[in-house]
C-alpha cells in the first residue's frame, strides 16, 4: 500500500519510472483478470492495454487515497463490461455468454502466456452467466470485498452474493467434470 | 474440487506471463500516451522563495558530502595505488561541516516531465532537495537521518506525505549519504585514468556492481563514477548509470556543482509546508 502511495506520487508528478513499475506490478494480475472475465486473450489484452494507457493519460486526475490494484482491476471490469453491452447492442442475433471463444488463431506476437490451468480456468468461466462470472472473477482474482463489487454494480450485497454463491456452484460442477475427463 | 478454497486455489494456480517483447511494445504504447499528457500534469504554483535565502545557498553541500565521504574513506582500505590522495580526500570531505550539490537526470529518453535538475542541501544529519521545471521549484524532500524520516512535498499538486524510512521501503535509499558512501565503499571498484572535468583535473573510481544500490533494488546493470580534484581533494563530480527491466528503463544521473565545507543553517531544514497542502501520508 505504501508502495503504491509513492508509485503514484511519483507518477502524478511525472515519472516514466513509476509508470513502468506500476504496469510491471499489475499486468499479470489484469491480463488474468481479463481472461477470467472475457475468455478470449486477444480481447483481454487489447481490454488490459486500454485500461495501462488510459491510466498513463490520467495522472492529473487518479486519487493517491484508494488502492491501486482495485482501481485497476475496476476499471478493467469495467471497461469489459462496456465493451460486451457495446457488441450486444450492435449484433443482431443475440449474443450468448458462452458465444466468447478463445481464439485458437493466436496473433503472430501474443502478449499473454497462459498456463494450462487458466485456459481450463477460463473455458469453465465462459459457460457461466456474465453477471456470476464477474462477481467470482471479482472476489476471487480482483481480491474485492462483496461489498465493494456491489459497490460498483450498483447493487445490493444481498445480490452480489447470490450470483457468488450460483457462480461459484456452476464453476465447480464444470471443473468438477473437466477434471474428471 | 468441493470448497469455495479449493476453486481459490485453482484461481491461484492458474498463471499467466508476458511475451517480454510484446511486453516492451505495450510498454512503449503507455509511455507514449504518458508522454503527451504529462506537460499539463505539472503545473508547479510556488516561486522558488528557498533559493532567496542566502543560508540556502549554503545548504546543499551536506548530503553529497556525506555520500562522498564515506566512499572515499572506503577506497583508502580497498587496495587503492594513490592512497595518499584518497587519504586526504577523505579527511577534508570527512571534515566538511556541509555540502550544496546538484543532481540531474541525463538518461537521453528520460525527459519524463519530471525535474530538469535538483539542488541537494546536506548536513550529517538532515538533507534537503529542491526539484525544479525550469525556474520553479516542483517539489521539496526533506530527510532526518536522526529520526529516520522522510517528508515530501508536491508543490505542483499542493500536497505533501510523511513517512518514515522504512515505510519509503527500497526507494532511494542512496540519499542517505552515509548509507550510501558505505554501500559505495563495500563494493568492488577499480581506479580510472586521470580526466579534465569541468575544467578541473581529476582522479575517479568506478564500481559496475549491481548490488549497488541493495539488493532490493535488481538492476541488469550499473556503472558510479566519483571524480575528485587532484589540486583540492574535493570531489568534483559523481555519476552512475543503471539498466533495469530488461533494458526498459535506463537511468542515469550526473551530480555536480558541489561546494564543499559551508555552514548550513538548521532552519535551511525545517519543512515548509503551506497550509493550504493536503496531507496524504498513509493512515492519513
Amino acid at each position: 500500500m505504501v508502495e503504491d502511495r509513492l508509485l503514484i506520487w511519483k507518477f502524478k508528478l511525472g515519472s516514466r519510472d513509476a509508470l513502468q513499475r506500476i504496469y510491471e506490478k499489475y499486468k499479470n494480475d489484469l491480463l488474468k483478470l481479463a481472461v477470467a472475465l472475457t475468455n478470449d486473450v486477444n480481447t483481454a489484452e487489447d481490454m488490459v492495454q486500454d485500461v495501462f494507457v488510459a491510466f498513463a493519460q490520467s495522472a492529473a486526475k487518479i486519487q493517491m487515497r484508494g488502492n491501486l490494484k482495485k482501481y485497476l482491476v475496476t476499471c478493467v471490469a469495467n471497461r469489459i463490461r462496456n465493451r460486451k453491452r457495446d457488441q450486444q447492442r450492435h449484433e443482431t442475433s443475440s449474443i450468448n455468454d458462452s458465444d466468447y471463444i478463445v481464439s485458437d488463431l493466436q496473433r503472430p506476437e501474443q502478449w499473454a502466456i497462459l498456463s494450462e490451468e487458466l485456459e481450463l480456468l477460463s473455458n469453465a468461466m465462459a459457460q457461466i452467466p456474465y453477471e456470476q462470472r464477474e462477481v467470482v472473477t471479482l472476489y476471487m482474482q480482483g481480491r474485492m470485498t462483496f461489498k465493494q463489487i456491489a459497490k460498483i454494480r450498483n447493487a445490493s450485497v444481498n445480490t452480489i452474493q447470490g450470483r457468488y454463491r450460483y457462480g461459484l456452484n456452476k464453476l465447480r460442477s464444470i471443473l468438477n467434470s473437466e477434471i474428471k475427463k | 474440487m468441493k470448497s469455495a478454497d479449493n476453486i481459490k486455489k485453482f484461481f491461484n494456480k492458474a498463471a499467466i506471463d508476458t511475451n517480454p517483447s510484446m511486453d516492451k511494445a505495450v510498454m512503449n504504447k503507455i509511455l507514449m500516451a504518458h508522454e503527451k499528457t504529462k506537460s499539463a500534469a505539472i503545473k508547479p504554483k510556488i516561486r522558488r522563495t528557498i533559493m532567496k535565502r542566502p543560508i540556502t545557498k549554503l545548504a546543499v553541500a551536506a548530503a553529497a558530502i556525506a555520500v562522498v565521504v564515506l566512499g572515499l574513506v572506503e577506497f583508502i582500505g580497498t587496495g587503492s595505488t594513490s592512497g595518499v590522495v584518497w587519504a586526504e580526500v577523505a579527511k577534508k570531505v570527512q571534515a566538511s561541516r556541509g555540502v550544496i550539490f546538484r543532481s540531474r537526470d541525463v538518461a537521453p529518453d528520460s525527459r519524463d516531465g519530471g525535474p530538469d535538475y535538483t539542488m541537494n542541501y546536506s548536513s550529517n544529519t538532515q538533507l534537503r532537495l529542491d526539484s525544479y521545471k525550469g525556474d520553479q521549484i516542483i517539489k521539496t524532500i526533506y530527510d532526518d537521518f536522526n529520526t529516520k524520516t522522510v517528508i515530501l512535498v508536491d508543490h505542483g499538486h499542493k500536497s505533501y506525505v510523511k513517512m518514515t524510512f522504512e515505510q519509503m521501503e527500497q526507494y532511494d535509499l542512496w540519499r542517505d549519504p552515509k548509507s550510501f558512501v558505505q554501500r559505495f565503499l563495500s563494493h568492488e571498484h577499480r581506479e580510472l585514468v586521470q580526466k579534465t572535468v569541468e575544467g578541473v583535473l581529476c582522479e575517479g573510481i568506478e564500481t559496475t556492481d549491481p548490488a549497488f544500490f541493495g539488493t532490493g533494488h535488481p538492476v541488469d546493470s550499473l556503472m558510479a563514477r566519483v571524480w575528485v580534484s587532484v589540486e583540492t581533494g574535493y570531489p568534483v563530480q559523481f555519476e552512475y548509470e543503471v539498466v533495469r527491466y530488461s533494458g526498459q528503463i535506463r537511468i542515469a544521473d550526473v551530480v555536480d556543482q558541489f561546494q564543499w565545507d559551508v555552514e548550513l543553517d538548521e532552519s535551511i531544514f525545517e519543512p515548509d509546508i503551506p497550509a493550504d497542502y493536503i496531507d496524504i501520508s498513509p493512515g492519513e
